[in-house]
């Protein structure tokens, strides 16, 4: 066997790697983010006058109300994890990837047919929340309550399309608009 | 010609001679790993220490996916378009200090880099100094 240059086997493996998707670890996954700060802010609220159990026991009903399956619950140390499989379809781009496709097939006389602008469109979300309760030094009857919700989106073949933190303000303005409510319900015993 | 699809099909076969099970059980014992993973702390307080490692975990990203305050057992995911999923455990050491231990896998690898864990616990390190000092 005829030997084989360097740089012919480094490119092969090169490609090799390419092909078993040896994405390396970003060099800033344990550091906190510029953002990190306002994030928190986000995902926080302090509620006055109510135990920890009680914002876990109103944060249950809400978490229900909104469809989800409550998955862990650690008393002790205040942590929720809930989850839910959702819609994740957007209309218009389902009716322009089928116009899409529509057009390839009569572009190129039927051989072009196949779908694919269809297949790679956004079709479920897996939605995972977490709320996690901290009683406040100071006062302890005053808790703080932080939530975080990550994503993954699988596309109409099955293959994960995005996986993502939730960082958009509404939904966390919505969540606690939610939960503020159902707090005061608790306390009112309602 | 031939050679050339020889060398490659040996080198795919290669690339794929790992048996399925030996990924099971392979790592461990590698007291080097152990040590870049385990940071020691000044207190006996598991439920502040455990509530810092929350918080931090938090910050950095991460949903909780489970916690247990008896066992004192933490595992976390963060999906970034890449998934590291991160367990942290918490021990007594000596009956005076805890010792944490965390342990993270990127994609479907275990992550060994020591940078990764120095940066992890700097993190950690500062809230834990705000809580043991009491600062919110």
């Amino acid at each position: 066997m005829p030997s084989i240059p360097l740089a012919r086997l480094i490119s092969v493996l090169a490609v090799l790697c390419v092909m078993s998707a040896c994405q390396t670890l970003p060099t800033d996954a344990f550091r906190l983010s510029e953002t990190a700060l306002k994030t928190r802010e986000l995902q926080t609220r302090e509620y006055d006058s109510v135990n920890d159990h009680a914002i876990l026991s109103a944060s249950m009903a809400v978490l229900q109300d909104m469809g989800y399956a409550i998955d862990e619950i650690e008393k002790e140390l205040g942590v929720l994890s809930a989850s839910k499989r959702a819609d994740a379809t957007n209309d218009f781009a389902t009716i322009g990837s089928i116009a899409m496709d529509a057009m390839k097939c009569l572009v190129t006389l039927g051989l072009g047919c196949t779908g694919s602008n269809y297949g790679e469109l956004d079709d479920v979300q897996d939605i995972r929340l977490t709320l996690v309760t901290r009683p406040q030094r100071e006062e302890e009857e005053d808790v703080s309550v932080r939530i975080t919700i990550q994503r993954i989106i699988w596309d109409k073949k099955g293959r994960v399309s995005e996986q993502e933190t939730i960082t958009d303000q509404d939904v966390y303005v919505a969540f606690f608009a939610k939960l503020s409510t159902a707090v005061f319900l608790e306390q009112e015993g309602i | 010609m031939i050679h050339r699809i020889q060398t490659l099909a040996l080198l795919l076969m290669l690339s794929a001679c790992v048996p399925q099970n030996a990924v099971i059980t392979d790592g461990g014992s590698q007291v080097q790993i152990r040590q870049i993973q385990t940071r020691e702390y000044d207190t006996l307080d598991k439920s502040d220490t455990l509530r810092s490692i929350i918080g931090t975990l938090q910050d950095l990203g991460f949903v909780i996916d489970k916690a247990d305050h008896e066992l004192a057992t933490i595992s976390a995911t963060k999906l970034q378009n890449y998934q590291i999923r991160m367990t942290i455990t918490v021990r007594e050491r000596d009956g005076e200090r805890l010792a944490v231990r965390a342990n993270a896998r990127f994609n479907e690898k275990t992550i060994e880099d020591a940078l990764a864990y120095q940066d992890f616990f700097a993190v950690l390190d500062k809230a834990m100094f705000l809580t043991l000092h009491e600062v919110d």
